[in-house]
């Protein structure tokens, strides 16, 4: 029985990557030539574009320090031989790392970096002794009060950017500051949900949260299971609220006035800067006004139904292929930014990612 | 060279500098399989900052079943991103990731880099997802058949019949023809 053309196609594909040629592969399938060629010039084309997608070296440089952070954290919880090694919290993790980073730069790195801005080499600094500061945020009424100051600072890191006229920064800067306002909404609707489990009259359900447990099987790492709390719609609230319960309205409240505040600073800068922004850097700033307004008004994310392994085409095919669509259905996203190596040319055969990335064929245009 | 399953073994006893030789050389193929799939640079950092987090969370469970590490490190991935895309909707994954377009010596190699790379995106997206998933694990990913078979649960021979349709399909969207 003769070999299906898959299997064939699968087999060039490997010796070409193992370093045959091309030519020398059609050669064992004449008969198959012309359908095998063009699949392997696509096959490896595609080889060739995706090694333009290089992360960022100084993102490399922090995930790195990171993780050996991590490393050295988890290393120490090992020695008194407890079973569950591996069970400390992220947080926790990344606040080691940041200590870290804090005895190999020196104190006065970390001070320094706290009025760092996104253009700014020790804007990564800023950014790992923040979540130092998460690791000691425990309870949610003090994560819901970090998330708001660090969207204060968002909000001054785009206004700088804007007024200097990098837009770039400013648009990273709101992508930040967006997450910033979901998880401090999040946090917020933690505290008074709480508050109205407490509330005598009222009979909202027991809240069970189970966050995503570092030491979960992997099949499932993003798993998270939430019943969310019944809202008590239509039923008055309770006569005697107690001190404490005004003592955290009155929290919230403030944290939702500061949130405001820093989401309507960054919109009028980023307005502003719009307006005055040339056309290819308008797309851009437009998004990040939309995602801000969008993150600024939506209610809390229910973290319901999220995926477990197998099932994420089902649900990605739901886009129908039209990501980034807009309301005209007509597509938006120009060519996402890669940062690729410097050195690197364009046209190439061989692998400079590292990976197996390779590209064995001269690009041809005719493909 | 050490052995993968050498590495593994080690890093599962707790020495750092395996596992930190595995993130090294598995950290690129993850981003980049993060990247083609999230389409937002900043996204595709937390991401694949996320993905070794949770590996090295979880590799002190971690048994070597003939299942390659990489592997296991693409379903934490493909997981993550899964969770990610059904938390940001469609309009939020609009790519802002121009921002990042500037470290650049040539901007018109850049331009058109990029362009290169927004269509293999382009062309992904258009893919059915079994297609999808197989095209970006083999050709971005870098996976053998073996090892993507493994990942997703499918036979090896299934795996290169999707591996070809894919290849078919992608050379028509990349070029408009079949052949040639």
């Amino acid at each position: 029985m003769a070999r299906k053309l898959d299997d064939i196609f699968n087999e060039c594909y490997e010796r070409i990557r193992s370093g045959e040629s091309l030519e020398s592969c059609l050669m064992r399938y004449p008969e198959h030539r012309a359908e095998l060629e063009p699949l392997l010039r696509t096959a490896f084309d595609i080889g060739r574009r995706t090694s333009y997608i290089q992360p960022r070296p100084e993102f490399k440089h922090w995930s790195r320090v990171r993780l050996e952070g991590a490393q050295h954290y988890a290393g120490q919880q090992r020695q008194p031989a407890k079973p569950s090694l591996f069970s400390w919290r992220q947080s926790w993790a990344v606040a080691v790392t940041a200590v870290l980073v804090l005895l190999l730069t020196g104190g006065s790195t970390v001070a320094a970096s706290s009025n760092a801005l996104p253009d700014e080499p020790l804007y990564q600094v800023k950014l790992a002794t923040e979540q130092v500061r998460f690791a000691f945020a425990i309870s949610d009424a003090s994560k819901a009060e970090l998330h708001t100051r660090l969207a204060e600072n968002r909000a001054l890191e785009i206004e700088a950017m804007t007024d200097q006229g990098k837009t770039e920064y400013a648009v990273i800067a709101a992508e930040k500051l967006a997450n910033q306002l979901e998880q401090a909404n999040l946090a917020m609707s933690k505290v008074e949900s709480v508050r109205g489990e407490a509330a005598p009259s009222t009979t909202t359900p027991e809240t069970t949260v189970t966050e995503p447990v570092p030491s979960a099987p992997p099949s499932q790492p993003g798993e998270v299971t939430e019943e969310q709390p019944t809202p008590t719609e239509g039923q008055p609230t309770p006569p005697t609220a107690t001190t404490q319960d005004k003592g955290v309205t009155a929290k919230t409240e403030h944290f939702k006035k500061s949130l405001e505040k820093s989401t309507s600073k960054s919109l009028t800068a980023l307005e502003n800067a719009l307006e005055k922004a040339p056309p290819q850097a308008k797309p851009n700033l437009q998004r990040a006004i939309n995602i801000i307004s969008e993150r600024s008004h939506e209610k809390p994310p229910n973290e319901n139904g999220t995926g477990g392994w197998g099932n994420g085409d089902k649900h990605e095919d739901k886009d129908g292929g039209k990501n980034g669509a807009d309301s005209n259905g007509k597509k938006e996203d120009k060519p996402t930014p890669v940062t690729p190596e410097p050195s690197q040319p364009t046209t190439q055969n061989e692998d400079k990612t590292g990976n197996g990335g390779i590209y064995p064929f001269h690009r041809q245009s005719s493909q | 060279m050490l052995s993968e399953e050498y590495l593994v073994q080690q890093a599962v006893n707790g020495d750092q500098g395996a596992f930190t030789q595995l993130y090294n050389q598995n950290f690129d193929r993850i981003y980049r399989y993060i990247y083609v799939k999230v389409r937002n640079q900043t996204e595709a950092e937390d991401l694949t900052q996320d993905v070794f987090i949770k590996a090295l969370e979880s590799i002190g469970s971690y048994k070597w079943r003939n299942l390659p590490f990489a592997a296991w490190l693409f379903k934490i991935a493909h997981n993550r991103v899964i969770d990610h895309v059904r938390k940001v909707s469609k309009e939020k994954r609009a790519s802002l990731d121009e921002a990042y377009a500037k470290s650049v010596e040539d901007p018109v190699q850049m331009t058109e880099r990029n362009f290169e790379v927004y269509q293999l995106k382009e062309a992904l997206e258009q893919l059915p997802g079994a297609q999808r998933e197989v095209a970006t694990l083999r050709f971005i990913g870098q996976l053998s058949i073996a090892e993507v078979a493994k990942t997703l649960g499918k036979s090896e021979g299934t795996v290169k019949a999707l591996q070809f349709n894919a290849t078919v399909s992608l050379r028509k969207a990349l070029y408009g023809k079949l052949d040639g």
